[in-house]
Parts: structure tokens; sequence; C-alpha cells
């Protein structure tokens, strides 16, 4: 923003706008929140609920543009002759220089949005109690906020279809929408498959898929998450919870290398997640999330390793970690490949990389999931949310898989110690090679490289330990604890740092903050601009810890991390350009981009 | 009995010249709460002593902060658990002030009928039990009797007998019933002639006379710079009574008389509490009189008071101003308030902070019992180990008040 910002007053408060803005951008902007359903920060704009409009003050010396209307006056029973005058819906009338603009202090504004409310209502039906939307609907919190009246239509409701499949995620209720035409922006603008419209008229309006299609493309679910009714119910969580018994934890979803912000919603009294929702970052994902990302929750407890075991007995932890400092005590670093995991954080990865090299290892390896399917949204190849971490840790790429096969079969690596269970090549997984070494596998899902492991260390999952995960930008991006780890698991860093002591090389406890501290330190120490280590921008996690997780400071580089080839797709054009409410904590930059994957 | 069968000689019983350290409580018959009073003694005298309350603290402040403004009320019930019709007005008062509305005249009136009904019964209930721990056990079962009939009034208009949850932001949770001015005449009948006839057995019984008279004095500096409010703080001579000096709701209309000691001893802490009973009965009068039969008993602000039930089970209007008030609570401004009402014991005081959500964010109250409390210890010192029963049960300290 320029030292001279442009100004407009809204209510009478001065607030300032840039080039383009409406003026519900420049209010949400300055922080004041005009009433809307269909306009969505990320989406066009519509215009057609009217909750938005607001009155715009004629320039000085102009007549207002009035209208004549005719009000009912309940006292004499009859109509009388008025004059109101031409309200603006905020979210497309764009913001001029010196404009007048009154919301809540206009009277006619508060009228029309009662009656806006009150029209939106008129034929929905009584279905909070039944409906998963109710605890985080507009209509509730606009009722309350807005309209306050009874029922004055004393006439059966409009009936229209109800529980209609849209496809194999969401399912429509016609009566409870308002038509706001959101989730058909979305899908228009943002998934690009448009699928959705509208149909018929007047009360009988209603949402409706293409003939001979399903609502199936790979972003369905954001079609029920910007609905700001109750019409679109995601398959999955209907009927599962009730939102205001949930607690939301700010995380990092890690269904691919893009690290979209997310919101982890879990019932605390259960210790158990029933959903993801995108949190806004309009450097990473905007204000979305793909369908498999939503519904990667699901992985926080299915096929978990839930107990520690030795030779495939379950045993306790302590023993476990017991029989892998025997097996790793004394022996020759050479011989011993290391997989880090980048499924796992960059802490659980620094204090692995630390017991690999205090042993001597020399040869580092990378678990992971194998690739999948992408597109050019948000969805990336690499399924593993932290790859660029393990990378930057490395300081170089990690060794190929196919490496380490060989190198057991020839005997060159007698012990293999593994972080993560599976392996980003299912062939290598596959081939028998692995079996001749002695394996440690840490991890929280089981996977081949857990399968005949001499010892398997149950840690706990990305749901249950906070940690630092690097997308695939190079941002590095905190995630916190949700739910409690199944059966008291520790997280990884914890177990490895345990291992780490009894082998005499560190502390029993390492906090988080004393692992940042060193994964700060080593960076600092390296020479600048030769390691790709140096290049972590990690200070902000040290130095101002209480910004974690919220912004940026002012003085680091935002656009350093976020190159061309990172988001370089339809979510550029389709949302407008709004303030950037950057919830990335550091970054690690690269001298290529490691956004080529798309 | 055995025959003591030591020689005498053996026996001679060593008085010490020493204090004695005494503990009493913090369960004993004679406190009718569970507090501890550690006395040291000369004699009989007591030379110092030391009370300790907090028995039966049990953070409910702090559990308010969990729930919906409306769910404080069954937290005050359990407060001065004697008189809880006066907590709950109390509270419904300051977060109304909060919101800044007003109930309707009928709720008003019908607020302050069961609020002295309720003042009432804290006060037969102090004063029987203190003539019983005297040895009085007539005047006990009377007064019990009488207050039984009370707790019938309270039973008829809100459910229950004791913890009543009556109390709600911006009303009532029901108008009163038809019977209730007939009720609550014929039992005021009944509770006056009982305090006259209570009068006549006591204040004719020299043993009564001379417990009470000369005993547990306070000057009402003292009882000032100590926060004593309420009977103890007027019978000291201070006639500070919140209904006159700050009125609230309708008692400025309203005729009373505020009875006040001239000596501070444990004798006039009691016939200041007898005379309340009178006093308030004449304002249960005055209030009935002033009692629409009908007309609304809750605001008309879909803010804060439920709808209709018929509304919510067949509009959306009604369901959702109903789910919201539920599931998210009344949401008061945010900001801060201090609520009064004269309590059992005195000033009962509400000071609220929200910050605008549904959730309380703090909500403190002052017990007149904690304070009044606070000065056992300068009433008892230098009387008589025997003179705590009476000093104790003067004072009315209600432990669910006191401790919180």
């Amino acid at each position: 923003m320029s030292v001279t910002a442009k100004l407009f007053k809204l209510d009478d408060r001065e607030i300032p706008f840039e080039a383009g803005d409406t003026i519900i951008q420049a209010a949400t902007r300055a922080g004041v929140d005009i009433p809307h359903y269909c306009w969505h920060p990320g989406l066009s704009v519509a215009a057609n609920c009217r909750m938005c409009l607001v009155e715009m003050m004629p320039p000085p010396g102009r007549k207002a543009m009035m209208l004549e209307v005719a009000r009912f006056d309940s006292a004499s029973g009859t109509y009388v002759k008025e004059q109101k005058p031409k309200l603006v819906p905020a979210c497309q009338q764009s913001v001029a220089e010196g404009m007048d603009i009154r919301s809540n202090s206009s009277d006619h504004v508060i009228r029309a949005r009662a009656s806006v409310q009150e029209f939106l209502l008129l034929n929905h039906p009584v279905d909070c109690p039944i409906c998963d939307q109710a605890g985080e609907c507009r209509l509730q919190d606009y009722w309350l906020e807005h309209q306050q009246t009874k029922k004055r239509m004393r006439d059966e409701p409009v009936h229209k279809p109800k529980a209609v499949v849209f496809g194999p995620t969401i399912v429509y209720d016609a009566e409870r929408c308002i038509a706001c035409t959101r989730c058909i922006r979305f899908c228009d603008e943002v998934a690009k498959d448009p699928v959705l419209t509208l149909r018929q008229r007047g009360n009988l309006n209603e949402i409706a898929v293409a003939p001979g299609r399903q609502l199936d493309n790979a972003y369905t679910l954001m079609t029920e998450h910007v609905c700001p009714v109750g019409a679109l119910t995601a398959r999955d969580f209907r009927f599962k919870a009730r939102v205001w018994f949930l607690r939301s934890a700010e995380t990092i979803c890690t269904g691919c290398a893009r690290g979209c912000n997310s919101y982890t919603d879990y019932d605390p009294r259960q210790q158990k997640v029933y959903r993801y929702r995108p949190r806004t970052n309009e450097t990473v994902n905007k204000h979305w999330m793909c369908d498999d990302g939503m519904l990667s929750y699901r992985r926080i407890t299915e096929g978990r390793i839930t107990a520690s075991s030795v030779e495939g007995q379950v045993v306790e932890d302590a023993q476990a970690v017991e029989r892998a400092v025997s097996l790793l005590r004394g022996i020759d670093g050479k011989k011993l490949a290391i997989l880090m995991g980048s499924e796992f954080s960059l802490e659980d990865n620094a204090v692995l990389l630390a017991l690999g090299r205090n042993l001597g290892a020399e040869s580092f390896f990378e678990s992971g999931q194998p690739s999948g399917k992408f597109d050019q949204v948000l969805m990336l190849a690499d399924k593993n949310p932290n790859t660029a971490g393990v990378q930057a840790l490395l300081d170089t790429d990690p060794l190929p898989i196919s490496e380490l096969a060989q190198g057991v079969s020839s005997g060159r690596f007698t012990h293999v110690l593994s972080l993560g269970t599976t392996l980003k090549e299912r062939e290598a997984e596959e081939s028998l090679a692995l079996q001749k070494a002695t394996r440690i596998a840490i991890g929280s899902h089981q996977g081949a490289l857990a399968e005949g492991a001499n010892v398997v260390l149950a840690v706990a999952c990305w749901a249950e330990a906070e940690g630092i995960f690097v997308n695939v930008g190079g941002l590095a991006q905190r995630s916190s604890r949700a739910v409690l780890p199944p059966s008291g698991l520790e997280p990884a860093h914890q177990v490895i740092a345990a291992v780490a002591h009894a082998l005499g090389q560190g502390p029993k406890q390492l906090s988080l903050s004393e692992i940042r501290a060193t994964i700060d330190r080593d960076a600092r120490e390296l020479a600048p601009g030769t390691v790709r280590l140096a290049r972590i921008a990690l200070p902000n996690l040290v130095e101002r810890p209480v910004l974690w997780g919220t912004q940026l400071g002012p003085s680091s580089d935002q656009s350093g991390g976020v190159q061309s080839g990172y988001l370089e797709s339809s979510l550029d054009q389709s949302s407008q350009d709004q303030s950037s409410q950057d919830q990335s904590i550091g970054k690690v930059r690269f001298e290529k981009n490691r956004g080529a994957s798309l | 009995m055995e025959p003591i069968e030591r020689d005498l000689d053996s026996a001679e019983i060593r008085l010490s010249a020493d204090p004695m350290l005494l503990n009493v409580g913090p369960s004993h018959p004679a406190t009718h709460g569970t507090v501890r009073i550690v006395v040291e003694l000369s004699g009989e005298t007591i030379v110092r002593c030391d009370v300790q309350v907090g028995y039966l603290h049990r953070g409910f402040e702090k559990m308010c902060e969990r729930g919906t403004w409306n769910q404080v009320f069954p937290y005050v019930d359990r407060c001065n658990y004697v008189s809880p019709m006066l907590n709950n007005v109390g509270l419904a008062l300051a977060c109304e002030k909060l919101l800044d509305i007003v109930v309707p005249n009928r709720c008003q009136y019908f607020r302050m009928a069961l609020g002295e009904l309720a003042r009432i019964s804290d006060h037969l209930t102090c004063t029987a039990a203190m003539a019983m721990e005297l040895g009085a056990f007539t005047p006990y079962l009377w007064m019990m009797k009488a207050r039984e009939m009370i707790w019938d009034i309270m039973e008829e208009e809100t459910g229950a007998r004791l913890t009543h949850s009556f109390g709600r932001i911006g009303g009532m949770a029901k108008p009163p019933t038809d019977g209730f001015k007939e009720h609550s005449r014929a039992v005021m009948a009944h509770v006056t002639k009982t305090i006259d006839e209570v009068e006549r057995l006591l204040l004719t019984n020299r043993i009564f006379l001379d417990r009470l008279e000369n005993v547990g004095v306070i000057s009402a500096e003292n009882a000032i710079s100590l926060g004593w409010v309420g009977p103890c703080l007027r019978a000291s001579g201070v006639p500070y009574d919140v209904r006159r000096a700050h009125p609230y709701m309708k008692y400025g209309e309203i005729e009373f008389d505020v009875p006040v000691g001239a000596k501070g001893d444990c004798f006039d802490r009691y016939m200041v509490r007898l005379e309340e009973i009178r006093q308030s009965a004449r304002i249960v009068e005055q209030t009935l009189n002033r009692l629409e039969d009908s007309g609304p008993i809750n605001v008309d602000d879909p803010r804060v008071v439920l709808p209709d039930k018929h509304d919510v089970y067949s509009t959306i209007e009604g369901t959702i101003q109903h789910f919201k008030l539920v599931m998210e609570g009344v949401k008061l401004p945010a900001g801060e308030a201090y609520g009064y009402t004269e309590g059992g014991n005195g000033e009962m005081g509400f000071y609220l902070v929200s910050d605008g959500s549904g959730t309380p964010y703090r909500v403190r109250i002052r017990p007149p019992s904690f304070y009044v409390t606070g000065g056992l210890e300068h009433i008892i010192t230098g009387q008589m180990m025997a003179d705590i029963v009476p000093c104790f049960g003067s004072l009315n300290m209600i432990g669910g008040e006191c401790d919180r």
C-alpha cells in the first residue's frame, strides 16, 4: 500500500482502499464486517443475495436517487407513500475516493437487511435440529444479528426436493438452499468443472447437476465448504458430529507437498478427528483444499501402528527402545542406512539426522508415500508433506532407493534405520533385498518397512504432535497438535531422542524449541550461499515464537519462496486479490524451483 | 462406672497456667456450616483466635466461565442456599444492567415478593437456629414450621423447595401461579403470628437474654471497616440497607422501615432480624397489592428471552432463536457491570465481566457472609468459650456463600 492511501468513508470511519477494490473488499480488509451470503473472497461477484446492500450518499450538492415506495402503516391499515434511497450491493460497487457509504448507521440498510433475511427464511424448513450446518449457519447468525422477528407468513412453505445425491460426496437439500450460486461459481471458476447450474425461477429455484453428470471432480467438498447454509452437506460428515462440540486446531494438510493450511476439527471428549477444513492462506491454498486432502483425516486412524514391537512381538515402548539401542550400539556407521521421513515433521527429521551423523552414518535415503495423481489447481504428485524439509536438512538430495536395495544385497549396509514405513518406490518395497538387513522402523502407520522389522518403534502421527512441514514452495509452516496419540505414544522426535540418549548422545528429553534452535543454529553456522540448509529462514521460529502460525514479520521476504510454477493455476485468475494473511512461519529457498512437478 | 482406685495423692491434678489451644470445627455441632475456629484459652476466656473458612469452596466462580450466562443461575442458587431467590434476582439484575434492559413491572413485583419471602425464610432459619443452640427448642420448631410454609410457596411457584434456579435474564422462568397472592397472604399472617409468639417466649427468658446481651459487641466504626453489611451492620446502628440506600427494582415506592440496633451485640443482631421479618411481611403485602394478575413477565427482546415453544416447533425463526439462545447463550455486550441486591446477609454483589460471547468471562460475587465472618475473630476475642455459639449464630455465616 502506498504511503498516501486513498480513503473512503464507511459509517463515518475513514477506510483505505486500493484501486479496483469493492466496498466489501476494502471493509473486510479493514476488519469491518458487512453481512453477505453470496460474496466469497475467492469467487467472482454475483450480487444476488442482496444481504450486503449499503447506502451510498450522493456527492455534496447533488440529490440522492430516491425510489417511490408504498409502506404499509399498521396503525391506519393502509399503504402510505414514502421515499427510500436506492441501495447498492457492497460486493459489486467499486470504491472511489471520498465516497460516503452508510452501512450500520443507515436505517434504510438495517431495514433492507431484515427484509432480505426474512425473505430468505420465508420458505426455509424447520431443519436446524437435523441439519449439519446448525451452529455454523449464516441464516442462524444473521437472524439474530439482523432480523430478530417472528414469522409473519402463515402459508405453507414451498416444498422442494430434499436429500438429492449430487455425487459420491455431496447431498443437496433444495429447501434449505438460498440460491447464492457460490457452489456453481466454485465449480466454474476454481475446479474448472462447470457441472452445477441453477434451474427454475422464483421460489422453485434450485441447484441442478448437468444431465448425465455427477458432482465428482476433485474439489467437490469445497462446494459444501462455500455453502453458507445447510443446502449442501458432505456425505462424509453428515450426522456424524455436532459442530459446537468440535474444537479446531490450526494444521497443515499432509496429503501432498502443497501444504494446504487447514483446520483439524476434532471432538475433545473422544479425541477423534471428524474433518479437515481449509484455512485461508493466500500464498499457499487461498481458500481451498482438494477432496483427497479433506478426506485424508481418515488416515489418522487407519492402518496405525499402536504399539512398539521387537521381532514381531508387541513390547513396552521402553523395551523396544532398549532393543533398538543394543542393535545400534557400536556399529560401523558406514554400514548404517538411514531413511529420513518425508511424512514426518522437520523436528523429527532433524533429530534423526543428528543421531545418524553422530553414529557416523553417511548414507541418507528417504521414506514416504509413492507419487499419485495431480492437477493444475492444488494437488501435487508428491504425496509427502515434508519432502522439501528433508532435502533442506540433508543439504543434498537423498540417495536413490535403488542404491539402498543394492547396498543391502551386497552387504554394504547391514543396518537400516527408517523414519516412516513406506517407500516412495513401491517396487523397492517389494524387493526382498531389504529383508537381509537388520531393520529398525520408527513409524505411525503400517507399511512394508515395518513388516518383519527387528524393531518397530510406534510414534504419534501428524495430527497428534506439533511440527513444522516445509512445503513445495519452501514455506516452513507450523502444524499444531489436534488430538492425543493413541495409547500414550510419543512424537517421533522424543523417541529418537530417547534412543540417542541411551547411546550417550544427548539429553533424554528434547523440547520442540530446543530442536528448532538447533536447526536454526546449524543454518547460521554453515556458510550462506553454498549449502541449502543455510537458507532455511527459520529465525522467525526461534526469535519470535509468539508469531508462530500467525504472520510473518514485516521484514521477512514474502515473495522469495513463492515462485512461478507454484500456484500458477486457475487459483490465481479466479480469486480476487485479497490481503494476504500469510500464516507461514519461515521459508526455505532453493536455487531451483521445487514446484516443477506441476 | 469403675471406682477410682487410685490414691488421691497420686491423682493430684496439675492445672497448667499456660493458655490452652483448642480446636473447634471444622465439623462441630455449634458451627452450622463448616468453619474451623482455633482458640487460645486462658481458663475459659478466649485470648486469641483464628477463624478459618474455605471448607465449602467449590470454585463455582470458575465453573461459571464454561457455560452460558443463564447457566450461572443454578450456581448462585448454591451461594446463600437459605434464600436462593435473592441470589437469582441479584444475578439477573446484574446481567440486565449489562444488557441495558428493564423487566416489566409485573416481573419486578413478582421478583420482590419472592425475594422478601426468601429473606423471611433466611431470617427465620438464622434466628431459629440461634435460639436452639442456646437451648430454646420450642421456638425453633415454630419457626421451622413457618419456614416450611414459605418453602411450600416456593415449591408451588418454582417447582423446587430450595434450589429454584428460577431467575432468567430478562424475566423469570414462569409467571406467578393463580393462587400465589392468596397463598402468600395466608402464610404471612401465620409468620407474623409466629414471630410475636417467639418474641413473647424468648424475651421474657432470663437465660436467653443473659447469653445475648453485651456479648459479641462491635462498634459501628469497626463493623464498617471490616466491610460488614446487612443485619449485622444495622445491629451496630448503621442504617445501611441497599433497598433504601440504592433502591433497585421498585423498592423506592414501597414503605418499609430499616430497623437498627443500639449496641451491636448479639441481642441487637437477633432483634434486627426479627424486626426485618415483620418489615419483609409489609413489603410482601405491598408488592402483592401492586402485582398485576396478567401481563408479560419477560422483556420483549428476542436476543434475550426464549421464544414460545409453539414457534420453536413450527417456524424456522423460532427454531433459530431457540438454537442461538440455548446453544450459544444470551450474548451480553462486552463490558463490566456491578449488580447488587440486599441478600439475606446484606449486600450481595455481582461483578460481571463479559467479552461479548455467550459465555461469562468472569463472574465475581461479593458475598456478605465472607466479610461478616471476617469479624468473628474480633467479636469473640475476650469473650468466654461458650459465647462462640451465640456470636457465630448471630453472624449467620452461610458456607456456600462465604466460601463459594
